[in-house]
Parts: structure tokens; sequence; C-alpha cells
């Protein structure tokens, strides 16, 4: 395995898995009904960061993710931001997500002070009916009051998470989320398209996903909308006011190393690619032996990694430098692709056009041989 | 043996009326074979066949009974193949026999296959006994069957046998009834040899077997023998009948049949009907009634990847060892690339050939629509057999063109009359004429093959709740206004998807198969018209909208590999796609040409 990024690997992330409950297109690592073994997961947590401390630079971002992060209360939290915080590198952007009905000013207050500047708040929809259809325990008021909440303890960056494609979901339930997220104005938002994931709940039950069009109608209007309310559409998925993209995502898009900490959490360094295993009471019973958490490594090879460069960088709209993701499997299909409008090339570099980037698979299909 | 005290039989049986069934238990009283080594269908002994239920080569089974005479006979069991494709084969065992049980399903009543081969029996004089078989289902009116089977022959009611072939109730009247009503063979044994090859099959140790009839005069293993017809030459290396495992027994005479071990390399050395006569002492005549087993349904046969063609050659060149009816030759599509053209008895017969394909050889292939062969005179005066649409020429070139007609005998029930009728018309059917058969009606039409070869089978059955059956045999070449109907995507025509359709229904059938053909090729990138044209007329257009949205809107750390992964499952399913151009077509689409049915959905 070659070593990581000179000077270190500078994005982490922390996967803090707990949650009240499973919301229905849940296909993530999470774990419900487990408080009482929070205290042994933070120890867990914190020596698989001693265990990886070493492989860690200055660190540009760190990212709480979960599950339900702020499920874990204001003391954990602290403690773990306390012993991460001399990693960080000034400036360093701390995001934690939240789920809008755990959030209140305490909460946001203690976070604030631990260093916290931006919270991503997972919203999803602000229709009662398709929060039931997700199985989402928020009520439509929470998102409001959560958003005062982290704005009161002055945490300056908010992000919101909203899905499309939701069964029964109409271009008029999506305007009114439309509405909402101009009135409230977080600096950037993340709209994705519902996955019927294997494995989750919807996915078995009886809702089926809405067709080709209608998922484009409601993908196009939603990028429209936020366009037009002054974000830009700088990943597929993402929008954001000018400055604001999320740093710890970009350096996924920008296929930059990273460390992942925490049950079911993925790292990429150098060459390779490990995930740690699920299953939380074996997680934190290996690093109580002081051992590594079972993981599962994955080799990238060579055209592996030059695929994965193609396959994020096409995802943000900065064109994608061929001499640093490497060339294409089939050069000539960026002649047809380029003459169609699905992308256009600089020097050197390849950008999707709009059209091109709702139809990304399928233009990685001509380029690439996966 | 005395000839006498032979008898050369078959069993004439629509499919799963319970032929083999019959043929098993018969060779279990017999003790041909014992109860432990009994597997069900010992006759028929390929996979494909047992699972389909259906026998494709005919063999020949000796056994000895001893009757209730107390006399011991030889009684050769000679199995014909049950479905029409195979109807040129089943004259020529009838051709081997005096005789033949033809049975029939108590519950079910005659089926028209089995009119027409009890016709060919008849027409053989052959001696027929009348079985009705599985008496012992509670559907069963053998009552009313036993009067059609009687009528049909000119028979009495009285003389039908009721048997179950699975119970084994009233087996033994039937080897009885072998012995007392059908006449034993009447060869001349001092007359040159005259062996009728009803049947022959490829083993890859010996060559080629040939199953006979000997009807005048003897052969010994060591004969030097030629065949009548094709003029091959060989030693008999082996003679011996089957009982049912191949046993050397070094000669057989007028009036037995068995095996003949040539050594031959290839079945079209020795083709059914041919006859076999001795080199030192020719007869004079052959046997009556050769024929060359005629294509009479072609279609391409492409791999889906390309590298797979030598393997495709391969694995026609060994089918064919086995399977002299079955011709090919090489085809290029511009569309599928390296295939061949391969010419067939009929759609069973390409079907069975396809599945072993792709079964047996492990190849993934793409058919092509079905067609016939057409007889096309061109303005010159020059006649060509056209097997391809494309090799159809330009219509100012083309004087006239001829198409194979086929007369097609249909069994219905009364209230079903009005529905096959219909469909007959509909396929350009000509009425010929209807018969009644006790609860049932024989209708029989003269249609173009082309129009049979389709789905005109399906539809029959489909229209008919299952209770129609069909036979049909050649009536000859017939003139029509015949078309070559294109079908363009994204404006290049596509080769592999024309066909030739009479004038009158190339409209309803081009915007039937541009609907389906919009509905199954997938959208792509761009916009793809999807047209059908005759002679660079569009007729019908149809446009496979581009694709809108195809991306996984969320991709962060954790689920780079599963992104990965999931654009990796995408290019397999990709990978069964046909590239036409730059469009991707599935396989499925150059089947769309079968389904004719609600031409045109809207």
């Amino acid at each position: 395995m070659r070593s990581g990024e000179p000077g270190g690997v500078a994005h982490l992330y922390v996967h803090l898995p707990f949650c009240a409950a499973r919301c229905g297109y849940c296909a993530f690592v999470v774990e419900v009904g487990r408080d009482d073994a929070r205290d042994a997961y933070l120890d867990a947590v914190l020596a698989e960061l001693e265990r990886e401390r070493g492989r860690l630079g200055a660190l540009e971002t760190l990212y709480l993710g979960g599950g339900t992060p702020t499920l874990m209360g204001a003391g954990r939290l602290s403690a773990l931001l306390a012993a991460i915080s001399p990693l960080l590198a000034p400036g360093a952007e701390v995001t934690i997500e939240a789920n809008p009905e755990t959030v209140d000013q305490n909460l946001m207050a203690a976070l604030a002070g631990a260093g916290v500047n931006r919270v991503s708040l997972g919203v999803q929809s602000t229709h009662p009916h398709l929060l039931g259809v997700l199985d989402r325990q928020a009520g439509p008021d929470d998102a409001a009051r959560a958003v005062r909440a982290v704005r009161a303890a002055g945490i300056p960056r908010l992000s919101v998470d909203l899905l499309l494609g939701v069964p029964g979901q109409s271009q008029a339930d999506l305007a009114a989320d439309l509405a909402w997220v101009t009135e409230v104005g977080p600096d950037h938002v993340s709209w994705y398209e519902l996955e019927f994931k294997e494995g989750s709940a919807i996915a078995s039950g009886p809702h089926l996903p809405p067709d080709e069009d209608m998922s484009a109608d409601l993908y196009e209007e939603a990028v429209e909308g936020l366009e037009a309310a002054g974000y830009r559409w700088y990943e597929l998925a993402n929008f954001c006011r000018p400055g604001a993209e999320c740093r710890h995502s970009l350096a996924y898009w920008r296929a930059r190393d990273y460390v992942g900490l925490g049950v079911g959490a993925v790292s990429t360094v150098g060459g390779g690619r490990w995930r740690n295993a699920p299953g939380l009471d074996r997680y934190v019973a290996a690093l109580g032996r002081g051992d590594a958490p079972p993981r599962t490594q994955e080799p990238l090879d060579a055209d592996t990694r030059r695929r994965e460069r193609w396959m994020l960088g096409t995802r943000v709209d900065e064109p994608l430098d061929m001499a640093w993701a490497g060339s294409p499997d089939r050069p000539a299909a960026l002649d047809v692709l380029e003459a169609g409008g699905l992308l256009e090339r600089g020097r050197g570099t390849v950008r999707l056009t709009r059209r091109g980037r709702l139809l990304q698979n399928a233009v990685m299909q001509e380029i690439m041989d996966f | 043996m005395d000839q006498s005290h032979i008898r050369n039989f078959s069993i004439i049986a629509h499919i799963d009326h319970g032929k083999s069934t019959l043929a098993d238990r018969i060779l279990q009283l017999t003790g041909a074979v014992s109860e432990r080594d009994m597997r069900a269908q010992v006759l028929d002994s390929m996979d494909l066949e047992r699972e389909r239920g259906i026998t494709i080569k005919a063999q020949a089974v000796r056994v000895t009974y001893t009757a209730e005479d107390g006399e011991a006979y030889q009684l050769n069991l000679i199995d014909t193949p049950g479905h029409v494709d195979f109807s040129y084969e089943v004259s020529r065992s009838l051709a081997a026999c005096e005789g033949a049980l033809l049975v029939v399903d108590a519950s079910q009543g005659i089926e028209a296959q089995t009119l027409a081969n009890a016709y060919l029996a008849i027409e053989g004089d052959l001696h027929l006994v009348p079985v009705l078989n599985k008496i012992d289902l509670p559907a069963a009116d053998p009552d009313l069957h036993a009067r059609a089977l009687a009528d049909l022959i000119g028979d009495d009611p009285e003389h039908v046998l009721r048997i179950s072939a699975k119970t084994g109730q009233g087996v033994k009247d039937v080897l009885e009834a072998i012995i007392t009503r059908m006449p034993p063979p009447d060869g001349d044994r001092t007359a040159p040899l005259r062996a009728l090859v009803f049947d022959s099959v490829y083993d890859q140790y010996r060559g080629v077997v040939a199953f006979v009839r000997v009807m005048d005069g003897g052969i010994r293993t060591g004969d030097r023998v030629r065949a009548m017809a094709t003029g091959s030459g060989f030693d008999a290396e082996e003679v011996g009948v089957m009982s049912p495992a191949m046993t050397p027994i070094g000669h057989l005479s007028a009036g037995e049949s068995g095996y003949i071990v040539t050594g031959l390399k290839s079945l079209v050395d020795l083709r059914v009907g041919d006859t076999l006569t001795l080199a030192r002492e020719p007869a004079p005549e052959p046997l009556p009634g050769y024929r060359e087993a005629k294509p009479m349904v072609f279609c391409g046969l492409f791999p889906v990847e390309s590298d797979e063609y030598p393997d495709l050659r391969d694995a026609l060149d060994k089918l064919s060892l086995n399977d002299a009816s079955l011709v090919w030759e090489p085809e290029t599509s511009q569309a599928l690339g390296f295939g061949f053209r391969c010419g067939f008895l009929g759609l069973l017969h390409m079907d069975i050939i396809r599945e072993r394909l792709e079964r047996e050889y492990d190849l993934s292939l793409i058919a092509t629509t079905p067609n016939v062969e057409y007889e096309v005179t061109r303005t010159t005066g020059e006649v060509l057999a056209v097997r391809s649409p494309v090799d159809l020429p330009e219509p100012n070139h083309i004087e006239r063109i001829e198409e194979p007609y086929v007369r097609c005998s249909m069994l219905t029930p009364q209230d079903s009359v009005g529905a096959v009728m219909g469909l007959c018309q509909e396929r350009r059917g000509t009425f010929v004429t209807m018969t009644s058969i006790e609860n049932r009606q024989q209708v029989v039409y003269d249609m173009p093959l082309a129009e049979v070869v389709l789905d005109f089978y399906d539809q029959l059955k489909s229209r008919t709740r299952g209770y129609a059956s069909l036979d049909y045999e050649m009536v000859g070449n017939r003139e029509g206004p015949l078309v070559k109907l294109d079908i363009l995507l994204a404006g290049e025509p596509v080769d592999a998807l024309s066909m030739i359709v009479h004038r009158d229904s190339a409209y309803a059938r081009g915007k039937g198969l541009v609907e389906r053909l919009r509905e199954i090729i997938p959208r792509q990138m761009f916009d793809v018209p999807v047209q059908a044209a005759i002679g660079g007329t569009v007729i019908a257009r149809e446009t496979v909208k581009a694709k809108r949205k195809d991306v996984l809107a969320k991709c962060y750390g954790g689920d780079i590999s599963r992104k990965r992964k999931l654009l990796e499952k995408q290019k397999e399913g990709k990978k069964r796609m046909k590239h036409v151009g730059n469009v991707e077509v599935p396989q499925e689409a150059f089947l769309a040409v079968l389904q004719l049915d609600g031409q045109s959905t809207r």
C-alpha cells in the first residue's frame, strides 16, 4: 500500500451510530436503543483515534456523522471534540449532522463552544405526510425551531438536507420545500434523491420510486428553484451560497485521502481503502482489548483509482483536470458526448453540462470501462 | 426368425397422449427392461426431449413376446417423432412398419397431428390398432372418443382398446392385438438386399449408425454396402438390434429391423429415406419415397459476443453431425456482425437447435426473425432462392415473388371455429374445407408458410384456450404481392430487423413493430427515431425519447466503492445489449418481430 498524501491525511470523519429509531429509507450502520453503550463507544472511538493519529496531518475538515450524532449528548461530544481539536488546522471546517427534533439551544451552545462551526440539519421534507412515508421522527415545526437554535448559538454555517423523489411527493410539495428553504436561507443545501437501497424498509414496502420523467422533473425543479434563490449547483446534489461549499465533501469528490473512525466508517489512504465492520459490540470489544477494530480491506489499483477520480470529479462544477485524473478508457466517447451537448472540454479539462450532470452514470459508462 | 413371427409396428400419438409411457410399459412387460432399470421414457434419450416431453429421433427396439398362443414373437417397435416439423421422418418410420398403434388420450380425443399421421399410415396400407389411453383419468370420455377413433379409420368402436399405460391396465391386450391384428412382413429373403434407412444418428466413437428395416434380402457384418440415393459406400462394421441397448447379432434378414454401424463420418452421407443395398449384388430399384430433407424455415444466428463466432461455428459443426436436416452458411449482418443463416425443418426444430446451442455449448445467441425461402424472378428472367430479406433484390428488379404455401389442418372444438377461421383469414389463409369429427371440427386452410412460422401456433392455442391442434403439409409455391419492410434505428436500416411481408399488411406490421421497439429499446443518451420503411418510404415512426436522468444523487466518503460497484453492475447489464450504430439494442428487440398479436396497440 502506498503511503498517503504528503503532510498526512487532512480530512477526518467520525461515525456516531446511535439513533432513536431507524428511518424507513435508511440502510446505514445505525444502532437503535443502545444508548447505554455510548460511553464505551466514545472510549473506543478515542482509542481508534490514537491508533490512527500517525496518519493524520493538520485537519482541514472534521465531520461528525451518523446515525444521529447529537444523541451522543453534549458531554460526550465535547470530550470527543476536545480530543480532536489539537489536530485541527486554523480555520478548519467542523460539521455535525443533526436531526431537527434533537436540536436545542443548550446543545448547540455547547457544540459551538467545543469548536463546531457548521451544522447539517436532516430536514428531508417540510411535509408531515412525506415525513410519515420516510418514518422520520421530526414534526413540521421542529426544523424551524432547530434553525433558530443553531443561529442563536452563533454557529455560523448551516446546511439543510432535503429529499426528492419521495413516494407521493408532487411538484407542488417540492415547491413548498423550496419556499421554505428560501425563507430560512441556509448557506448550503443538499437535495438528495431518495434511493431505494436494498436493506431499507422502504425498498421492501408498498411504495414504488417515481418514474424517470417524474424524478427528472422534480430534480430540475429543485435545481432551478435553488439557482433562482442565489445558490450555486456546485455538485450533483449540493448547492451553496458563494464560498459556502462543504469542504469536507469536496475532499471526497476531489478523491483526497480521508480517515473514518467508528463502527462502519470507511477510510481511503493512498492506494487502499478499508471499512470498519458493522457491529457496535465487536468494535468496542476490539478497541477495548487494544486491537484494531475488525475491518475489511479493499486494495485500489491504479485503474480503479483513475476511474474513481472520473466518477467523483465529474460530479462537481469545476473542470476535471485530465492530467490529474488520468486518461479515459474510451477517449473517442468524449467527442460524441461533446457533440451531443453532454460535456464540454477546455484545455485538458472536462466538465459535464447541465444535461450531462443528470446523466452522469450514463456518461461514465460511455467513457469508462467499469 | 421366420417372418410370420415378426411384427414391425409404430405408435402414432399426439404429444402427451402417452406414447412414451406405453412404449416403456411394453419394454417392461416383455422383460426387455427390468423393473429396477426402468427409467421413465427409456426411448427418449436426450435430456431436451425428456424435458419437452417429445421425441425427436426415431429408434427401433426389438423385444420378444410370448403370446397367448404359446409362440414367441419378435416385435420391433419403431418409434416416431411426434411433431409436425418431423413429418417426413414419421413417414419413413411408418414405411418401415406393417402396422401402427393409434393412441389417443381418452380425455383429449384426436388431435390434428394424430389425424395427419393416421392418414399417412392409412395411405401406406398400415394396419391400425386404435387405442384409447388414460382411461383412468376422471375427465376421460372413452365412449365418445372410441366412436371418433373408429370413425376415423373405418373400424368398429368395439375394437378400440381401452387402456391405461400408466397403471398397465390393458397393455397385454395391446400386445395380443399387435400379434393378431397386424400382418407379418412378407419380404423376399432371396432377393438382393433392400433396407430402408428410417433414422440415423451420429455417435462420436462409431460414426453414423443407421436404423434400418430390411425389406428384401439380408445383411451381415462385414458386407460392403451402398446407399442408393447418396451413393455413399461403407462396410457394415456391426449389425445388430436395440434391445433396448445396442446388441450385435451379426445379421438382419428381410422382415427384421435393427441397426448398422457404418463408420461414415457425417449424417450428410446417409440420409433418412435412403435404401441400402449390397455392393456385390445391388438391387435394381431403390425403395420408393426418398426425399431430400428440405429446410423450411431460416433465421440468422449471431453470437452476442463477437469473439464467440468460432465457438458457434464449431457447435453448429458438431450439431449437424447429428442432424442432417440442419443446414447453415456464414452470414454477415451490419447490425449483428458475423453469424450464420441456418435452415430448419420447422419452428420447433429451430427452437431445439437454438436451445441446444445455448445450453450444451454455453453460447449466448441472437436469433433474427424466422423466414421462409422465397422464389424470386428477376426482370432478367433469372430465378433466385431468397432465404434472407437482405438478399431480396431492389423492387424494380423483381418480376415476381413466390412464397411457399402449406395446407393447415386444424382440429378445434365447435365453439372456437370462428376464432380459428378469423386467425386464418388475418394471416392470409384461403379456406379449403371443414369437416366435423364427433364433437369437433376439422378446419382446413391454405396458408403462406411465412405466416405460420411466426406466432401462428401460439395464437391458435391462445385463441382456442389450448384446445386446437395443428398439422400442415407443403402445397407448393404461390405468387404474392410481397415487399421488404425495413426498420431504421436513428436513421440507419437494421438489416437484422428487415422482413418480407404482404403489401396489404405492411403498414400494420410496420406500425406495430416500431411501437414495440419503442417499448423494448431503453432510453439512450439521445433521442432515437424508430422507423418502418418500404423501399425508402417511411410508413411509421416512433421515438425513444432521450434519457433524462441517470445519476446516483448522493455520494460521500463511505459510499464511493458502492457507487463504483453500481456502475460495474450497470455495465454488466449493458453487455447483454447489442450495439447497432450508436444505439444499444436489447436482444429481445430482435424477437419483437415475432409478436404480431394486436399489431398496433393504439
